[in-house]
């Protein structure tokens, strides 16, 4: 087990919708070693998707502590938020939220000057991370729209990784793939993984689950399981298949 | 009905850019009725004082020992004529009075106000109800330009007397109530005129002929043919001594009145222009942000027609109600430009209801809006349900990467700012073209302000006014070189030179003509092309002249001068505002190849390091008795351009106001609209660690090369097209080369205060985005 790289202390987030309040998070206490692929499961509005947009700073708690190693999250200012999140975090949307009027390795670029200036060694990274995430270069100087969903979904990973961040949020990376480009997605945050990257991924699949070394699974805004597995190897797959499956099931999955 | 509920939803869904819509099409509906009114009721308006004030088309004074019976009889005989009456008047040439803050001379004539006479019709604006022996009647200008009121107490000097009477009433005069004409009346009860007349003795006694045409458009005509049948000049010691028309005093009085009215105009089309840029930036945003939920809609079964006319009447709506609510607002607006017009015209102006005139603006403003709502909205036509569905994906087709970030110099901010400046073209030139539009109308505003308000060297030249301090008139009999002589040798003058103005028939048509030695010496050259007549066989022939009988430089004209006629050479154009520009220049020599006995009688004197109160005290003393008058030009020139100042003054006030709200309002709306359309890409950039103070200022910055390149082409278009826009705008008034000066700092200082408005506005409508979390700003 590594060194805790984040930290809850009973975490809540509330909303607020037509003068009711609703709480999503519930006094959650969680702790993330570095290293680790964690995947976040629950059912529909268990507070998945809330729970990793708190722990990433885009939002901020209602009540509780966030600790990025020793260091509070919660007195943080949105500014001070974004510079945290520009030095330790990157991120892999669903929606995969590329920017639209940029070419792919200005993506890129985008988010890598801003933590540095030397513009030729980002640009350099920057390639390197795109032919690493299996890109073509022919497909660097196009826009979004001009690249399938699969490539399109890398280039994002590529973009979460240029400044070396210390933790990787993913948000359901598959979710709008189909599934061979789903798996070509998978294999490459595997790899970061595999590489030493910490990674927190919110999924409804059991597919991309199976690539974490730890699954948390959250009913109603506390975590009601928490499943440790080996790191991710394709020989053993079925015995990981089905010990993930129990779990689930045990969920109520 | 469900079309009516479409509309509802569009303008809750965007309340705020419905409501600056609003505001720039109520500003532009205000300023359109306001320029309209002014400029289509101004040509009516003088024509229709004159006849309710009965005023005389066309007034000659003759000095009392002048032959009367003659004169009457010719005018009464001349075709056309529906009445031509006399009667006594006091005539006071070079009368003092204090005018606003100035000391004023001008010719004076009093008359009787309880004369029964058939014209014109004495109609007082106010007046006192209890009447005394020491009571004057002043034209309603004293009242707005000079600022006397009821009771004040008025006095005016003439030959070393002072008379001091109470103001008992304002009458308006179409005619002689204004001061810019050369002669003013005022108007004395029958008491205190009998006190006068004994007071002053022959000497004053002077005729006034008054004349009425059936058509007053021939007035002038009449004019120059009594001036010809009795061959007088405009000299002193003429039998005639003062003529004037109302053909020219309208033109002199609307002349201002018409650049304000037309800078009004062209503002208004300006702002116009603006709300219909905006009202496509609207309709294309609302596509754009609306495109799923048209898809909803055309997958339900509304047509294209019925989502399209929900925009039509939304817009139509608005257009239809800020234009009236703007025709309702400019008949509070109204009175501030009624007072100055009155001020300039010296006549009441009442506004009058004028409905087809305000319907056309309304119709003006409603066409155009349906007309560019139709044209923004026609991409909803040809857009499929599942497309739009879908996003619109087909719309978001980028061609070219701008601005490489791995390629690209300068700074992340300023590089993002740039890609966003070309992303947008078509949108960021069309603002550019705003910011142009509003610049160039205020550097306009500016330049002539400046010209007319501060430095007034080049807008004297432009009037034709020497820039003399004083300006002598003698006696006749007086030596003309030994005058000049003996002044020049007083203390304190630099020079003084001869400039009479007489009459001279040129191709057959009688014109004013300029006299003097040696052009060289006056200061101001109203010569804009070719040269000063050097020679006694040269002449100068002004642009108006020149159009009237197609004679130009190189060309001979025949000139007569009592019965004398020889052929000059044309070797220059010249301008002037005075004498509707029909003047022409001729050396004294030159003169006196036609009437060798010529007199010369008006003198400039132009003086150095001396007051000119003391400098015209010691010329009094000197020369007393063979002066006729003498006059301080620059209190002159003062009280007669203040009214101006004030307009202009005014007009630029208003147009700097406009373009900053048009600014604050263009920028606004474009900038809200395009946080609402890139709300996702600027949660990216949140997700991604981009701080709200670098995203406020990427959006602040994106406008800078637009705002920048808007200023810079309004300011250069208005450096180089001002003077020939104004050219163009007085060529009626016989001016046909302008030479403003265009005052580069002061234009560097207005592109400064526009950018950094913008800047400003950038910055704070784009500071929105500091309350939207990132969170919200990715899952919406």
């Amino acid at each position: 087990m590594g060194n805790s790289i984040l930290r809850t202390d009973k975490l809540c987030k509330s909303f607020s919708s037509s003068g009711v309040q609703q709480h999503v998070l519930k006094n959650l206490d969680l702790e993330i070693q570095a290293g680790d692929f964690t995947v976040i499961m629950g059912s529909s509005g268990s507070g998945k998707s809330t729970l990793l947009y708190t722990l990433s700073g885009m939002d901020k708690p209602t009540m509780g502590d966030i600790y990025f190693g020793e260091r509070s999250l919660s007195g943080l200012s949105n500014d001070q938020l974004a510079v945290f999140r520009r030095q330790h975090c990157g991120f892999v949307f669903q929606q995969i939220h590329l920017l639209d009027n940029m070419s792919v390795l200005d993506n890129v670029l985008a988010g890598g000057l801003l933590v540095s200036k030397n513009k030729r060694s980002v640009a350099a990274e920057a390639r390197k991370l795109l032919a690493q995430v299996g890109l073509p270069a022919t497909a660097w100087g196009k826009f979004p729209s001009q690249i399938s969903g699969g490539e399109a979904q890398r280039a994002a990973i590529a973009r979460a990784l240029i400044n070396r961040p210390q933790i990787v949020f993913a948000d359901e990376p598959t979710g709008a793939l189909n599934s061979a480009t789903s798996t070509l997605v998978l294999d490459v945050l595997t790899e970061v993984h595999q590489s030493g990257q910490s990674l927190i991924m919110v999924t409804h699949d059991i597919k991309s689950a199976l690539r974490g070394n730890r699954v948390i699974y959250l009913c109603d805004g506390i975590i009601c399981g928490d499943l440790r597995l080996e790191p991710y190897a394709t020989d053993e797959l079925t015995a990981r298949n089905e010990k993930l499956k129990a779990f689930l099931s045990e969920m109520g999955w | 009905m469900h079309v009516l509920k479409l509309v509802i939803a569009n303008i809750r869904k965007g309340k705020s850019a419905a409501s600056s819509l609003a505001l720039l099409i109520l500003i532009s509906a205000v300023l359109l009725n306001v320029g309209l009114t002014i400029m289509f009721s101004i040509q009516t308006f003088y024509d229709e004082k004159v006849e309710e004030l009965q005023e005389a088309h066309a007034a000659i004074i003759m000095k009392q020992d002048s032959h009367v019976a003659e004169p009457l009889n010719f005018l009464q005989g001349y075709p056309g004529i529906e009445g031509a009456l006399q009667e006594d008047v006091l005539l006071l040439p070079s009368a003092q009075f204090q005018y606003s803050t100035s000391e004023m001379t001008s010719d004076v004539a009093l008359l009787n106000a309880e004369l029964d006479r058939d014209f014109p019709r004495l109609k007082f604006t106010e007046r006192l109800d209890a009447i005394s022996d020491q009571d004057i009647y002043l034209p309603y200008r004293f009242k707005l330009g000079a600022g006397y009121k009821l009771g004040d107490t008025f006095e005016f000097s003439y030959a070393d007397q002072t008379y001091s009477y109470r103001i008992a009433g304002f009458f308006e005069s179409a005619l002689l109530g204004n001061i810019d004409v050369g002669l003013i009346k005022f108007m004395l009860p029958d008491a205190a005129y009998d006190s006068l007349e004994q007071k002053l003795g022959a000497e004053a006694q002077a005729s006034l002929l008054s004349v009425r045409l059936e058509h007053s458009a021939d007035s002038p005509k009449l004019i120059e043919a009594y001036s010809k049948q009795f061959e007088t000049g405009a000299s002193r010691g003429g039998e005639l001594y003062w003529s004037g028309d109302v053909v020219m005093v309208k033109s002199a009085n609307t002349m201002t009145i018409n650049i304000v009215a037309m800078i009004l105009v062209a503002f208004a089309a300006i702002v116009v222009l603006v709300s219909l840029i905006v009202i496509h930036f609207r309709i294309a945003n609302s596509i754009e942000d609306g495109i799923v939920n048209i898809g909803i809609l055309k997958s339900l079964g509304y047509t294209s027609r019925e989502i399209r006319g929900s925009m039509l009447v939304q817009f139509a709506g608005i257009a239809l109600l800020s234009s009236l609510l703007g025709i309702v607002l400019s008949y509070w607006i109204m009175p501030v430009f009624g007072g100055i017009i009155s001020s300039l015209a010296g006549l009441l102006w009442t506004m009058q209801v004028d409905v087809g005139l305000h319907a056309f603006s309304i119709l003006l403003i409603l066409v155009t809006v349906l007309a560019v709502t139709l044209w923004s909205s026609r991409r909803i036509h040809f857009l499929q349900p599942v497309e739009a569905l879908r996003g619109g994906l087909a719309a978001h087709s980028f061609r070219k990467n701008f601005v490489p970030l791995d390629k690209s110099s300068g700074g992340l901010t300023w590089m993002l700012a740039w890609k966003a400046v070309l992303g947008s073209l078509k949108q960021n030139l069309l603002i550019a073209c705003i910011i142009a539009a509003v610049t160039f109308a205020s550097v306009f505003a500016v330049v002539l302000y400046y010209n007319v308000g501060a430095d007034r060297t080049t807008f004297i030249q432009l009037v034709g006014s020497e820039t003399a301090e004083v300006v002598a008139i003698t006696k006749p009999g007086t030596d003309s070189a030994e005058f000049i002589k003996e002044v020049e040798a007083m203390e304190g003058v630099v020079k003084a030179t001869i400039l009479d103005v007489t009459m001279m028939e040129i191709e057959g048509n009688r014109y004013y003509t300029q006299v003097t030695e040696d052009f060289s010496r006056l200061e101001n050259n109203t010569v804009y092309e070719g040269r000063y007549p050097k020679y006694n066989n040269e002449i100068v022939i002004s642009g108006a002249i020149s159009k009237e009988i197609g004679k130009g430089i190189g060309d001979t004209v025949s000139v007569t001068v009592q019965g004398e006629t020889k052929t000059y050479l044309v070797t220059g154009l010249s301008q002037s505002i005075n004498f509707l520009g029909l003047v022409a220049s001729i050396t004294k020599e030159g003169i006196e190849q036609l009437a060798p006995d010529y007199e010369s009688s008006v003198f400039n004197i132009y003086l150095d390091q001396i007051s000119t109160v003391n400098f015209i005290k010691q010329l009094n003393a000197q020369w007393g008795e063979r002066l006729d008058s003498v006059t301080d030009l620059e209190e002159v020139f003062n009280s007669q351009s203040s009214i101006y100042i004030t307009a202009l003054f005014s007009v630029m006030v208003l147009i700097l106001t406009i373009t900053s709200v048009v600014v604050i309002l263009i920028l606004y709306l474009v900038i809200k609209t395009m946080i609402l359309k890139r709300r996702r890409e600027l949660g990216i950039y949140k997700a991604i660690g981009y701080t709200t103070l670098q995203l406020t200022n990427q959006i602040a910055l994106s406008f800078v090369p637009v705002v920048v390149t808007g200023i810079l082409a309004g300011s250069v278009i208005g450096y180089i097209f001002t003077n020939p826009l104004l050219a163009f705008l007085l060529s009626s008034a016989g001016i046909f080369n302008v030479d403003f000066n265009v005052p580069l700092a002061g234009i560097i200082i207005l592109g400064l205060g526009i950018t950094a408005l913008s800047y400003a506005v950038s910055l704070l409508v784009s500071s929105r985005i500091r309350h939207i979390s990132t969170y919200e700003l990715i899952t919406e």
